[in-house]
Parts: structure tokens; C-alpha cells; sequence
């Protein structure tokens, strides 16, 4: 849980001049998520799962139109989006390998899986690949304990995965973000 | 020898699963298919009722929550301010957790996978006896297939006249309810109640201090109840089926307390042969589960350990491999409850003080970090965890970790939420029943002692 912050009054905020919150996204929000909630803020977490789905990450200035149109600070909206760990308030790879650590997992072989991530990508843990095109995390249990060990390529899921299947599972996602660019990576 | 009571499945009833079913089967159930296999035959019946009478009905079925606490449903529902009859009791909400991320749980998801709306008519049924106008589904960041299945049930449902203005059965009872899926973001604590409310209302997932409850003081400061899933799925055969039928599964409670009737999911994972979430009268006995249904030990090794139902419960030894997965099993065995009840079995050759510390890990990991013995109390017990692990503590580490696990739950109100208790409850029963390996794993601490050199002792 992110409860440990660093300094940040002397960083500075890059910017661009296209805004990331699209029409489009803003559209989808009044019409979609605000009439949900009695609050604006409500509408923060769909907000920033657009911006994250988007981009593969979630910029400052993303942040700051966010607040903007949910009238809300952009304290706020960093409070939260820092809170939430599907959140990535730094680049990260097209691709994300997340490998869950947990307890069912762990023991059913859970450190084979990382080390044959880490082998094929020539990466460690928490580390993005030269070429941008996969980031590896671990996370906690992804509630499919019965299919341990199990991992997350970007939204899907794979059960039961030996460490001889990673290369092969790891080419797919490579070709799928060739064939059609799932949207990530604008960085 | 046990006996399930249940001749066919109730929550599964739709999602093959053995012993009634093959998991091959398993499909995603349509709003047609879950018509024509008896669905919203429970609402429409809650429908011909009195809300306080479907309350009552509920009440008297003794369900008890099956998201971890076990806390009665039907009395949770009357901690809603009270509504005369025909009057407008104002905004009030349903939140449904649907945050599974207690590790070793996976049952909830079974339901969101393949039959969405035996929830969603929990849901209705759920909001037409308490009066409630909005219902969110809080689901876990990572379940995004669940969340599509979730949203295109729910699009069915409003075509359907179950939710939206012309809802609850194309508006014939006078009530309309809204429902709409919420997607978490990564974070356990969310699973929490007033956390998940925090989460709902766009704010970090920080547990609120209790009193005010959600009941008078909820999502948005507005009267609010929260329930599990699989609570919400058993509401449709409960009123349909009244509470004299739901009393004759499960079992009754041996040492006094309050029953546990029903059945219950229960995600089997760890090393068994045939894992997988299953659904069986409360009281099962874990051997039986697993030597029956599970196909036993993997490898044909020995049972060594399980935690019941989430790490948070704590761990049953190898002689309590004969527990009944029922509420009582809390008082019974030494661990906090019953939870989720789904099991993570570990054999002989597993390293307990490994276990201890893949627990600590995740504990120290997922605090909100509010409360200071949480924050830093889950902190060093990983580290103490992490040093007898790698053979680098001392004895006295033992009663150390034991003094800061117990300094951080077992004390009421020293915390603001139950995390720190299940960290409490983790480590000190893995370090209790399974004391000699640690202390295998430890350097005796010096000790000084006094030689006394007396008279003739060189000679
Ligand atoms: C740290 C923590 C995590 C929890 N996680 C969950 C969860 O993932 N799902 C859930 O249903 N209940 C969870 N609970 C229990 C909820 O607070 C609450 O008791 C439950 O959702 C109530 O629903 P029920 O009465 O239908 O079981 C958690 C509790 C704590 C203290
Ligand atoms: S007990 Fe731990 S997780 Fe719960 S509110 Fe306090 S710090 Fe947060
Ligand atoms: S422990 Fe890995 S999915 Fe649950």
C-alpha cells in the first residue's frame, strides 16, 4: 500500500499541450459514470481507470484535468490515485507480467514462474525490458489459488502455468501488441 | 462417516461442479437459460411480500455472512433506520463486496464467472426488503473478464425489468432500484466494508472508525448495507424456499452457539490433487473434502497443515485435520474463524516458517497504514519473519515476534479495522503449532553462565 510518499516540492510536472482526458473520456464520464454518484468525486476511480487503460499510466497532467472537470483538488485526485496500486504514476511496459506471490502460490511453485519471467525478459522484478515492451511485477493472490501458480498478462489470466510455457505465453502478448497496439505505450 | 445433506446443489445449481457436475461444462448462464432454469422465481415471490416480511424471512434462515465475518444478514438488515409504510425513506444503498482478494479465496469469482444473475437477483431482492435505492457491485480491480460478464448480465437485467425505473419485475412493486458495477483498483484493504464505501466515494481505501455504522452512516453519509456475494446469492432460494428448507443443510452448532446452516462455497487450493471451488453443507470435515472430493493428498504425501478460509484465520495443525469447516470452528480449533472457507492445504515437506513469512509479507504489504501497530508492527514481523527464516535470529526472536503479533490484534480497539487481528491470528497460531521449527531455525540465545572453579578442580 502506497502510504509511504516521497518529497515532491521541488518536481516538476511535464507537460503536453494535447489534453489526456479526451472528449471522448469526458464524454463517456458525464453520460456514463457522474449520473451514478452523488458525488463528482465518485466518478474518480473510472475516471482514472480510463486515463490508466488509455496510456498504461496515469501522468500528472492527466491528474490535473481529472480534478478539473470532477471539481475536486488535484491533492485529491493524487491522494487516491497514489493510494491504488492498478495506478501507475510512471511509465510501465506496453506489457504487464504480474505473478502472483501468495500463499497458495508461493507454494506450488510461484518462484519458478518469476525466475523464468526474469530469464526470458532479462529483467527483475519491478523492472520494464529495454525496448519498453514488458514490465514484471509480483502481486498478492488474484483469487485463482486453485489454478496456482497464476499470472496476469496485461487483463488476462493464466492458470496453472508451468515455467517451460512463459516463453510462448510472453511471444503472444509481443505479437498482439504488433498486430494491433492495444492502446498502451504512448510514451 | 459424513453425509452431505444436500441431494443437489443449491449456488452451483447452474454451474456444473462435482460431485453433480463436470467443471468442463461450465458456461456463462444468459439471462434465457437462468429463466428457464427457475431464475427470479425468488424475487418475484419477494415481490408478493411485505418488505419487513422478507427481512423476517431472512432472519429467521440465521444466514450468516459469508464474506469472512459470519455476522447474521437478516439482523444487519434491521440496523436500517426504520421506514413506515409508504413513506419515502430518502437515498439508501446496497454495496456489494465483491473484493475477493483475501489470499486463498476464490468463490465469488465462480459465481461472477459463470451465473451472474443469481447475485444480481440476490441484489434485487436484497434491495426491495431493506429500501434501498442504489446497489453498487464493488469488484476487484483485477477480475476485469468478471466485471464484463457483471456488466452484460446487468444489461439484460435492465432490458428485463429487474433494475432501472420501470424495474423490480417491470414495475409492478412500486420500488426501483439501480445498479452499477464499480471497479476496484488493487488494494485488499478495500474489501474492508467502510474501506470499500471510502472506494466507492473515489477516496484512498482507508478504513472509517466505527461507530458511526454504515447501517445510519454509509456511502456518502447515507444509510447503507453491505454484503458479500455469495450472501446476496443465497436470498433467491432462501424466499423462495423459506428458511425451514435452508435449516436443513448445513448443521447446527455442537458447543451452543448460533447454527451454521446452509451450504457454502469452498475454493480448495494448495497441495491436493483436484483443487477447485466446490459446494458443500456447512460442517464438512477438511479430511473429507479433501480425501473425497479433492482426490486427496498430491503425490500421495501426508497432510501437514491448512489455513481454513484466508490467511487472515490462522492455521490448523496436523491433528486438526478433522475440522469441521463450520462458525464454530474458530472456538474449536484455535484459529479466528472460519472466513472465506476456502482452504489452502500444505503437505509434509512444506516449511511452516516459510508460510509464516509469505503471510507477514502480504499483511505488511496491504496495511493502509492508519494505525501504528498495524503499520509497524506488520513491518517487523516480516523482518523477524524474514531473519528466522534465513537462520540469522536468536531464540529470544521467537517470543519477540509472538509479543508483537499479539500487541497488534489481540487488544480491542488499538486498531481501526480487523487486518491487524488476522496479521495477530496468522503468525501466532503458525508459530504456536509449529514451534520446534522455528526454533530449528534459530541460534540459542547466550546465555552466561557462572563456572565455579572450586578446590581440586585442576586437580
Ligand atoms: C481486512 C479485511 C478484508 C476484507 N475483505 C473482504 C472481501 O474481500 N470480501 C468480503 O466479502 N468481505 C471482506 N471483509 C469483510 C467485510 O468487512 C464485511 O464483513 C463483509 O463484506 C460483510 O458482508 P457479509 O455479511 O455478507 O459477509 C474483509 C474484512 C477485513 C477486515
Ligand atoms: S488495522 Fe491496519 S489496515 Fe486496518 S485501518 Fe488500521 S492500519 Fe489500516
Ligand atoms: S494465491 Fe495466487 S491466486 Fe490466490
Amino acid at each position: 500500500m502506497a502510504w509511504i510518499t516521497k518529497p515532491s516540492g521541488t518536481m516538476k510536472i511535464e507537460r503536453r499541450a494535447e489534453p489526456y482526458l479526451t472528449a471522448e473520456m469526458r464524454r463517456d464520464l458525464s453520460e456514463r459514470y457522474l449520473p451514478r454518484y452523488e458525488r463528482k468525486m465518485g466518478a474518480l476511480l473510472p475516471a482514472l481507470h480510463m486515463v490508466q487503460h488509455a496510456y498504461g499510466w496515469v501522468p500528472f497532467q492527466a491528474m490535473e484535468e481529472i480534478a478539473a472537470f470532477l471539481e475536486i483538488s488535484a491533492a485529491e485526485v493524487y491522494d487516491t490515485a497514489s493510494f491504488y496500486e492498478e495506478y501507475w504514476l510512471k511509465p510501465k511496459g506496453r506489457h504487464l507480467v504480474s505473478v502472483c506471490r501468495s500463499i497458495a502460490c508461493e507454494f506450488c511453485g510461484q518462484t519458478e514462474i518469476t525466475e523464468a519471467v526474469k530469464a526470458a525478459l532479462g529483467i527483475d522484478v519491478g523492472e520494464t525490458t529495454d525496448d519498453g515492451e514488458f514490465t514484471l511485477i509480483e502481486l498478492e493472490c488474484l483469487g485463482s489459488c486453485g489454478g496456482a501458480p497464476a499470472i496476469l498478462i496485461d487483463e488476462v489470466l493464466h492458470e496453472s502455468v508451468t515455467p517451460g510455457q512463459i516463453p510462448e505465453l510472453l511471444a503472444k502478448a509481443r505479437a498482439e501488441s504488433n498486430g494491433h497496439g492495444h492502446g498502451h505505450g504512448h510514451h | 462417516m459424513w453425509q452431505p445433506k444436500i441431494n443437489a446443489p443449491v449456488l452451483t445449481k447452474r454451474i456444473p461442479t462435482p460431485p453433480y457436475g463436470n467443471m468442463r461444462d461450465r458456461h456463462v448462464v444468459s439471462y434465457d437459460e437462468y429463466i428457464k432454469t427457475g431464475g427470479y422465481v425468488g424475487l418475484r415471490k419477494a415481490l408478493s411480500m411485505k418488505p419487513d416480511d422478507v427481512t423476517e424471512e431472512v432472519k429467521k434462515s440465521q444466514l450468516r455472512g459469508r464474506g469472512g465475518a459470519g455476522f447474521p444478514t437478516g439482523l444487519k438488515w434491521t440496523f436500517l433506520p426504520k421506514v413506515e409504510e409508504g413513506k419515502d425513506p430518502g437515498m439508501r444503498y446496497l454495496a456489494i463486496n465483491a473484493d475477493e482478494s483475501e489470499p486463498g479465496t476464490f468463490k465469488d469469482r465462480l459465481l461472477m464467472d459463470f451465473d451472474p444473475h443469481l447475485m444480481l437477483e440476490g441484489i434485487a431482492i436484497a434491495c426491495y426488503a431493506c429500501r434501498l435505492k442504489k446497489a453498487y457491485i464493488f469488484i476487484r480491480g483485477e477480475y476485469h473478464h468478471q466485471a464484463k460478464v457483471l456488466e452484460n448480465a446487468l444489461k439484460e437485467a435492465y432490458e428485463h425489468g429487474i433494475f432501472g425505473n420501470k424495474g423490480l419485475l417491470n414495475g409492478a412493486s412500486n420500488w426501483s432500484v439501480d445498479c452499477y458495477v464499480h471497479r476496484g483498483a488493487g488494494a485488499y484493504i478495500c474489501g474492508e466494508e467502510t474501506a470499500l464505501l471510502e472506494g466507492l466515494e473515489g477516496k484512498r481505501g482507508w478504513p472509517r472508525i466505527k461507530p458511526p455504522f454504515p447501517a445510519l452512516k454509509g456511502l456518502f453519509g447515507k444509510p447503507t448495507i453491505i454484503n458479500n456475494v455469495e450472501t446476496l446469492a443465497h436470498l433467491p432460494s432462501i424466499i423462495e424456499n423459506g428458511w425451514e428448507w435452508f435449516s436443513k443443510q448445513g448443521c447446527n452448532s455442537t458447543i451452543g452457539g448460533p447454527p451454521s446452516w446452509g451450504t457454502k462455497l469452498m475454493g480448495m487450493s494448495g497441495h491436493v490433487n483436484q483443487p477447485g471451488c466446490y459446494e458443500f453443507d456447512l460442517g464438512i470435515p477438511l479430511r473429507t473434502f479433501v480425501e473425497q472430493y479433492c482426490g486427496g493428498m498430491r503425490n500421495g504425501k501426508k497432510f501437514k497443515a491448512a489455513i481454513p478460509g484466508g490467511v487472515s484465520m490462522g492455521i490448523l495443525g496436523t491433528d486438526q485435520y478433522d475440522a469441521e469447516l463450520d462458525f464454530d470452528i474458530g472456538r474449536k480449533h484455535n484459529v479466528l474463524g472460519l472466513g472465506t472457507a476456502c482452504p489452502t492445504v500444505f503437505d509434509e515437506d512444506t516449511d511452516m516458517v516459510a508460510v509464516a513469512r509469505n503471510i507477514a509479507r502480504f499483511f505488511k504489504h496491504e496495511s493502509c497504514g492508519q494505525c501504528t501497530p498495524c503499520r509497524e508492527g506488520s513491518g517487523w514481523l516480516y523482518q523477524l519473519l524474514g531473519r528466522i527464516e534465513e537462520g540469522n535470529a536468536k531464540t529470544k526472536d521467537l517470543d519477540l515476534a509472538l509479543e508483537i503479533a499479539t500487541s497488534m490484534g489481540s487488544m480491542p480497539g488499538t486498531t481501526i479495522c480487523g487486518l491487524a487481528d488476522g496479521n495477530n491470528w496468522a503468525v501466532r497460531t503458525i508459530m504456536n503449532k509449529f514451534r520446534p521449527e522455528f526454533e530449528a531455525r534459530v541460534r540459542p540465545t547466550f546465555v552466561p553462565v557462572r563456572v565455579t572453579v572450586g578446590a581440586g578442580a585442576k586437580g
